[in-house]
């Protein structure tokens, strides 16, 4: 089934993340990350930038995932990510409001591209604190006939 | 820290990527996707057949060679990559980059990692705050 591409623009409802120190500790340790900030039980605790994957790849696409008008399916692969930071990193109590939107489906050869958007503002401030933009390819399910997409889009 | 320069290569960053490694990943950032720790899930679904890592866990490393090259997660103004091949489990890759630009207080870099066989599982750029000393 192909994905619904009037769904492009659709703004799903805010959902509230709050920062904890030992998820930044957790975190940092994955990643093998060296600076003391990271793992520090003081003031000085701040995370690494590719901390927000934590509230932005599995949270941030639920609710699309959820729609099902959109038509999204199981045989999938991340295909690229982008962060787009605000004035300061997040740190440990940072209250976050995340909003994700669909910013893009495309089609090439027999693949489609969701691309989600989330938004995430300090909830103090409504400052940015953080933008993903995540492209999930959809393997197999483009419409046999793309009537919008030229055939010399097509791989060789 | 020494200042930016166009054509600087960033230390690199080098990992192996293991279930241990996966298994932390998946709890740290909550991505519980069996793909990346459950051999007879990937067997099914792995453009591999086998166990690949977190395409966000390479991501997350290539981040740490340009954040340790920044100074700092408040000098980071953007990471972008595109996951271009999987990462099997039991291999090592390496992370890096290279100053490409510097423009307005801001430096452009390259980002890369790469498999010890030569595949590329990632490539992106990275923006960051050149310190105003510097400039």
């Amino acid at each position: 089934m192909a994905l619904d591409r009037t769904k492009v623009g659709t703004r799903y409802p805010s959902y509230r993340y709050e920062v904890a120190r030992e998820k930044i500790h957790e975190y940092a340790l994955a990643l093998g990350e060296t600076d003391p900030r990271y793992l520090s039980d003081g003031d000085d605790c701040v995370a690494p930038p590719t901390f927000a994957a934590s509230f932005t790849i599995v949270k941030g696409t639920a609710a699309a995932f959820a729609d099902e008008r959109l038509g999204a399916h199981p045989k999938l692969v991340h295909g690229s990510q982008t962060y787009t930071y605000g004035d300061r990193p997040m740190r440990p109590g940072d209250v976050l409001v995340c909003t994700p939107r669909i910013a893009d489906i495309s089609v090439r050869g027999a693949n489609e591209f969701l691309t989600v958007a989330v938004d995430c503002r300090f909830a103090d401030d409504d400052r940015a604190a953080v933008c993903s933009e995540m492209t999930i390819v959809f393997l197999g399910s483009a419409p046999q006939q793309a009537d919008d997409e030229p055939s010399t889009q097509e791989p060789a | 820290m020494t200042s930016i320069e166009v054509g600087d290569e960033l230390p690199a960053v080098e990992a192996t990527s293991t279930l241990t490694t996966s298994v932390m990943y998946a709890g740290a950032s909550g991505d519980l996707n069996p793909l990346h720790y459950d051999q007879a899930f990937a067997a099914d679904v792995s453009p591999t057949g086998g166990i690949i890592a977190h395409g966000m866990y390479s991501m997350g490393l290539a981040s740490r060679a340009l954040t340790a090259y920044a100074g700092g997660p408040e000098h980071v103004l953007e990471v972008s990559v595109r996951f271009t091949r999987p990462w099997p489990l039991g291999t090592s890759a390496t992370f890096g980059g290279k100053v490409t630009a510097i423009a307005d207080g801001v430096a452009t870099v390259s980002l890369v990692g790469q498999t010890e066989g030569g595949d590329r599982v990632l490539r992106g750029t990275g923006r960051i705050r050149v310190r105003a000393e510097s400039g």
